[in-house]
């Protein structure tokens, strides 16, 4: 059983490394959205071996409605039309590289140095309770204050997108015009 | 249960669902015409259909995404299985009532934005695009409702786990004790499997969307994965709303399969009563009616749990 699951999570994991690659190497705006959703459902996958269940599959449906979000909110920006056409998704290489580097080196660095606890939960503990109780007891705040800041930013870029209206500028207040030709004001 | 028999299992009531699904559809389209059509026939014509397909030549476009074309279909019949499994049709008969096993229908219902989404993209076609992005609106303007009453039933049963839901419905079902939960469950799953009303998609005003540009096996695997995930919907709809496997005289999982097979014929039959309306309306529906009338009806779910005994 042990070598069931250990092969399991060598193949998530392989996947989420592989699919996190080719959300670089993919050219268009929509493949490079769902590679990196493949990559979220592998590490998902992972979660649920470990026995969150919840966290694992929680990931999993937030990730599928966000990326699709993210990728129609980046063929807006980009003015790409819907996406179709094929683009390169890399862009300031020098820093990119060296902020790769430096952030993969200082991450492998704590998985190497670091000691982990050994604290191997009980089979049947389930973490949904205190899940609940850490994200509406102590850490209610944190997450109510992410929730509104992140609420106002979705606001922010639909108002930014929708700046150019069907009937015009938003400025102008972007109105149907009449049916009589001039009765406009 | 073994792997195995899993496997077979849920491939099996899938498929018995789906030709009934389609059975049912036909009637339905007959019975409200008025016209009448010979039983043997309505028996038929599926078969004859995925005779029709099978044969058919796959159609190619210009310069298409491959590799998301031919996912597209295979990825929502498994997400259709993903979310059947997740209903246990009576206590002997779960595949996966894990203790979160409603997350793990959520999960896979949300999935199926991605399996629309791809499929109307990756032929480098404008119609079937234009079906991709009307399924993002309205599975968001619909996705929110459905998961809200869905979650709402798990309130009584303090878990997370589809059988627990099932069991404390055995004094009073959901349908009852939560009145705005299936109504508005089973308007939102009709959207989810894109049909009937909310077939804007894969609709005839878009030369059949997403589905416009595909043939053959691929579109015969793209139809009946659309009518799966109706299945899995009225599973879903059967074990948190209506008491699932819990009945007299008869087993367990022929209620359950019974209470689907109602709630399917119920959807089937709404989804050829009511026109399809433009899209706007659509995503008005989902986040000025539907929305707001989930929340009251998780308020009032809970209030009731935190003050009654």
């Amino acid at each position: 059983m042990d070598t069931v699951i250990d092969a399991i999570f060598w193949v998530f994991a392989a996947s989420a490394v592989v699919t996190a690659v080719l959300v670089f190497v993919a050219d268009s705006m929509v493949r490079a959205a769902y590679w990196l959703m493949a990559s979220f459902v592998a590490v998902g996958g992972i979660l649920v071996i470990l026995n969150a269940q919840f966290l694992g599959l929680i990931l999993i449906l937030m990730m599928a409605g966000e990326m699709t979000i993210m990728a129609i909110f980046m063929v807006m920006f980009m003015m790409n039309p819907a996406g179709l056409n094929p683009m390169l998704m890399v862009h300031q290489h020098r820093t990119a590289i060296l902020s790769g580097v430096v952030s993969f080196l200082a991450l492998a660095t704590v998985g190497l140095v670091a000691e982990f606890p050994n604290l191997p939960a009980p089979a049947a503990s389930s973490p949904i309770v205190p899940l609940g109780q850490e994200l509406l007891g102590r850490s209610m705040l944190i997450f109510e204050s992410a929730g509104v800041a992140l609420l106002a930013v979705m606001i922010g870029a639909i108002a930014l997108v929708s700046q150019r209206g069907r009937y015009g500028d938003a400025e102008q207040g972007s109105l149907e015009p009449a049916l009589e030709p001039g009765t406009n004001e | 249960m073994n792997p195995a028999i899993a496997i077979v299992f849920t491939g099996g009531s899938l498929t018995i669902g789906v030709y009934l699904a389609t059975v049912l559809d036909s009637f339905f389209a007959a019975r409200v015409a008025r016209s009448h059509e010979h039983a043997g026939q309505l028996l038929l014509e599926p078969l004859r259909n995925v005779a029709l397909f099978v044969s058919q030549r796959r159609t190619v476009t210009e310069r298409p995404d491959r590799g998301a074309w031919a996912l597209a279909p295979a990825l929502l019949t498994a997400l259709a299985a993903v979310a059947f499994i997740a209903v246990p049709l009576s206590p002997d008969l779960a595949v996966a009532d894990i203790p979160v096993g409603i997350v793990l229908f959520g999960a896979a219902l949300v999935q199926v934005m991605v399996a629309v989404f791809l499929h109307g993209w990756s032929p480098n076609s404008l119609f079937s695009m234009i079906g991709g992005y009307r399924f993002a609106a309205l599975a968001l303007s619909m996705g929110i409702p459905f998961s809200l009453v869905l979650i709402t039933t798990a309130i009584p049963a303090e878990s997370l786990s589809v059988g627990v839901i099932i069991e404390s419905q055995a004094h009073l079902w959901n349908v009852l004790r939560q009145p705005l939960g299936l109504p508005i469950y089973l308007l939102t799953a009709l959207g989810f499997a894109f049909w009937g009303p909310f077939s804007h998609p894969d609709a005839t005003d878009l030369a059949g969307g997403t589905q416009g540009e595909t043939s053959g096996a691929a579109l015969l695997t793209w139809r009946t994965a659309r009518a799966a995930i109706l299945v899995s919907a009225a599973a879903m709809g059967s074990a948190a709303f209506l008491g699932g496997s819990l009945g007299p005289w008869i087993p367990d999982w022929a209620w359950s399969s019974l209470k689907t097979v109602l709630l399917l014929a119920a959807m089937i039959w709404a989804g050829h009563r009511m026109a399809r309306p433009r899209m706007e309306n659509v995503v008005k529906l989902g986040w000025l009616l539907l929305l707001p009338l989930a929340l009251v009806d998780v308020f009032v779910s809970g209030a009731l749990a935190l003050w009654t005994p």
